[in-house]
């Protein structure tokens, strides 16, 4: 029966399962002679195993005493006794009362350390949970003490909420497991905020008694109390105020986002006065008796250990104290910017917002806190607008479609106002999807990005068939106008972005061997980039045409000559920008082509690949879409082949039309009416540029077997050439 | 006794040529997936399955639970679940089996 019990034990997998039959009063024999000489009798390499456990399932096997997989191994290499908080406070090892200024300071400060190597990724296991007076506050008397416990605990209990409904992290960036411990769930988030502001009053009242009076002398002693109440005081003050914060983002309200704005700005002021007072706290004790690690009071590193679970050893290295400070202003500054999406009314806009926020590679509770902010519980963008109507208003926006005007017959025809609907229905998720993915760190994204082309796809061939059906539509009612490619060229136009950012975040990532520059600038440049503009000349025409009709219906009624005003065309700026990106593609293109020629961009033994083969693989994504076409292997290279010009350019051609691309770049930057950082850097890419190549074609170091650099700190996708 | 041996399954596959094994070599077949308990030499104390060995006693368990040494006295009764690990021999101080299955074994080897 105990066999037959195991056996099926054996099919659920030898995973987890715990076995059914684990007495203790069970009877043990030893056999560790007789089992260790009939081992002896296997060969050497052979296994005696179950005929259903072979090799392969040994794999998986954790290797015991190995300290890379082992995590209850470290345990056992200190000396000391591990404690929990319990048997500490009956040891007498920790403080539960009368904890003086700078043991409260020192613990605050720790505490706050945990907090955030917590939110760059570790589990809280092994951060703010080794810190013995988070794991049951009720025991603590010391008020001070215990109302920051309890803060603490809310502050990571809202965090992991957020980050775990934003839903844009993966296993690199963060660790929701709880390990069961109660995160303050038995305290309303009110009453916390009322115990810290409690003992805050009375902190401030402390600070006020001690504090200096006109013509007294000054006891030394006092000054440092006084200095340390203020330095508690901060401290405290900062966790309510963070805490505070963060319960406004879990409010519906709009205005809750400003409330939680100011509220960080506050928070942002302490940080000076936090930093100044660090060497107030207690430090930790290294004391060597008791083991390796060094010990503060309140802390157990090792508490947890058994938590962890079986996969190897993860070491959770806290950050200093004095990279404490630092970390919450910048935290803090990504706070600020994320509760500006709200001022942010265009879809276009909002997306361009996310993008931008993403470029600066924000912490996980930063990303999770803009995405919860743009949709709200109920699925509204700020919790007011629904996406459908962003979505119409980002068409109007784009391309004025008839179907949208409040002038076209179309807007009140109950049948095309079925098609447009269910059309932007369709558009909301593969949007939000859109924004959602702007959320995942960097590397993420990409793979995202690549994913999320499919379902854009779809969308074009419906935003066709919807165009088609409005056009002949339209032809019946208002002959003059007409309904060609408006949403097509819509989705379009974010089908380009979506393939334009993929394969530039491939040079942020660092994923591109030099040789393969070329034809990546190459699809950039003469393809999609060159869709790109097409595209959003076609939409600003539409825009034209639809303002064109308003014109003359309202010159058909008002007598008045209206100002033939120069008005600035909303899409001018993106298409001068894709003019600038696509001159650097083209002189970045032209570039490689040339040192390459010049042997000077080293190429690898292509043994069991070929270019044809990372080639398509680099743009494998591109595969879904229909609009525009993939260019394969082989068309590439017919497009590209420099046999069609006669005479074929040499090199020093190519590096003079290269130097002419970020010329011509430059030029067109520099005229941007108020360029924004962005054009910056991409200048301090051309201008060294335009030099390099005019240098190159005039021969300089032609003969030097050195290969080039390329350096990308001044911009992530387009490098400053070196040749050294 | 004739179905659980069918159940169990030696592994023959692994050595067709050995064509009559050694007694030793049947008591330790009829180890496999019986409750093991082995000591390591740091302490600690491992209990589960036994599921494989080879020359050198290394030892994979499976569903293996960890106790710590008796001597600590923090979370002493909890164990915790390690799942599938192997203990390499060199780490192997004791082994032991439950009385119980060891008479099933040495039945099965009295047989033959």
């Amino acid at each position: 029966m105990v066999m037959k019990s195991s056996v099926e034990d054996d099919d659920a997998g030898w995973g987890l399962g715990i076995p059914e039959k684990m007495k203790n009063n069970a009877n043990w024999v030893d056999i560790t002679h007789e089992f260790k000489g009939a081992c002896k009798e296997l060969n050497l390499g052979e296994l005696l195993h179950d005929k259903l456990f072979g090799l392969f399932e040994a794999m998986s096997a954790i290797e015991m005493m190995d300290p890379k997989m082992d995590a209850g191994m470290i345990g056992n290499q200190v000396n000391r006794k591990v404690l929990n908080f319990e048997q500490a406070i009956k040891e007498g090892a920790i403080k539960v009362k009368d904890l003086s200024l700078p043991e409260l300071i020192g613990i605050i400060d720790t505490c706050f350390c945990c907090l955030i190597t917590w939110l760059e990724g570790h589990s809280l296991a092994q951060t703010v949970f080794t810190c013995l007076y988070v794991h049951n506050p009720d025991l603590i008397e010391e008020p001070a003490l215990k109302a920051f416990a309890l803060g603490i605990l809310k502050v990571c209990d809202i965090a992991r909420e957020k980050v775990n409904k934003a839903a844009v992290f993966e296993e690199e960036d963060f660790q929701a497991m709880t390990y069961g411990f109660k995160m303050a769930n038995n305290v309303t988030d009110l009453r916390v905020t009322g115990m810290l502001k409690d003992v805050e009053d009375e902190l401030q009242r402390k600070v006020k008694s001690t504090r200096s009076r006109q013509g007294e002398q000054r006891d030394p002693e006092v000054e440092l109390e006084h200095q340390q109440f203020l330095a508690l005081f901060n401290r405290i003050k900062f966790t309510r105020l963070l805490l505070t914060a963060l319960i406004a983002f879990t409010k519906k309200e709009t205005s809750s986002v400003g409330e939680a704005q100011k509220l960080v700005v506050q928070a942002a002021d302490l940080l000076s006065a936090i930093h100044s007072s660090i060497q107030h706290g207690i430090q930790s004790q290294n004391d060597t008796t008791k083991g390796d690690h060094p010990i503060m009071m309140g802390f157990e590193p090792l508490v947890n250990q058994r938590l962890l679970p079986p996969t190897f050893p993860r070491y959770a290295k806290i950050i200093k104290r004095e990279d404490m400070v630092a970390y919450f202003g910048k935290l803090i500054e990504r706070i600020k910017t994320v509760c500006d999406v709200i001022n942010t009314t265009n879809l276009h806009g909002i997306l361009d917002f996310f993008c931008e926020f993403s470029e600066q590679s924000p912490c996980v509770l930063s990303r999770s806190l803009l995405q919860t902010t743009f949709l709200i519980d109920n699925k509204k963008v700020f919790g007011t607008h629904l996406m459908q109507d962003m979505i119409k208003d980002a068409l109007r926006y784009f391309v004025s479609p008839p179907v949208l005007s409040y002038k076209c017959c179309l807007f009140n025809n109950h049948q095309a106002k079925d098609y447009i609907d269910s059309f932007v229905t369709h558009c909301s998720r593969p949007f939000c999807n859109l924004i959602q993915i702007h959320g995942h760190n960097r590397a993420r994204q990409r793979d995202k990005l690549g994913h999320i082309l499919e379902e854009f796809a779809t969308l074009q061939d419906e935003a066709e068939k919807v165009d088609a059906a409005l056009h002949s539509l339209l032809m019946k009612l208002e002959p003059q106008r007409q309904h060609l490619a408006c949403l097509g060229t819509w989705i379009l136009y974010h089908n380009l972005r979506i393939m334009i950012q993929y394969l530039l975040s491939g040079f942020e990532l660092e994923l591109y061997s030099m040789h393969e520059y070329y034809y990546i600038y190459w699809y950039l440049s003469e393809f999609l980039y060159a869709w790109l503009m097409s595209t959003l000349s076609r939409a600003d025409s539409s825009q034209m045409a639809e303002e064109r009709i308003l014109e003359e219906q309202l010159k058909g009624r008002s007598s008045k000559k209206t100002k033939k005003k120069k008005k600035v065309r909303p899409l001018s700026k993106e298409i001068t920008m894709s003019q600038a990106y696509q001159n650097m593609c083209a002189g970045m293109y032209k570039t490689m082509v040339a040192l390459d020629m010049d042997g000077k961009v080293r190429k690898p033994q292509f043994e069991l690949d070929s270019e044809q083969v990372r080639y398509e693989h680099r743009f494998a994504p591109f595969n879904s879409v229909v609009t525009p076409p993939p260019v394969h292997y082989i068309q590439f290279k017919e497009m590209s082949d420099l046999k069609k010009y006669n005479p074929p350019p040499g090199s020093a051609d190519l590096y003079l039309a290269a130097s002419k691309h970020f010329q011509q770049a430059k030029l067109i930057l520099e005229n941007v009416p108020s360029p924004d950082p962005e054009v910056t850097r991409i200048l301090k890419v051309a201008k060294p540029n335009i030099v390099v190549m005019k240098l190159l074609a005039g021969g300089h170091k032609k003969e030097t077997k050195v290969l080039p650099e390329f350096d990308f700190t001044a911009h992530k996708y387009f490098p400053v050439v070196k040749i050294i | 006794m004739a179905t659980m041996i069918a159940e169990n399954g030696p592994s023959t596959r692994e050595q067709p040529e050995v064509s009559s094994p050694s007694p030793d070599m049947l008591k330790l077949e009829g180890l496999l997936n019986k409750n093991m308990r082995i000591r390591m030499t740091d302490g600690r104390t491992l209990v589960g399955l036994f599921l494989c060995t080879d020359r050198d006693c290394n030892v994979i368990l499976g569903s293996a639970q960890e106790f710590l040494k008796s001597t600590d006295t923090f979370s002493q009764g909890e164990p915790r679940v390690l799942g599938l690990a192997m203990i390499p021999g060199h780490h192997v101080v004791s082994i032991e089996v439950e009385a119980d299955s060891l008479e099933d074994t040495q039945g099965y080897g009295a047989d033959h």
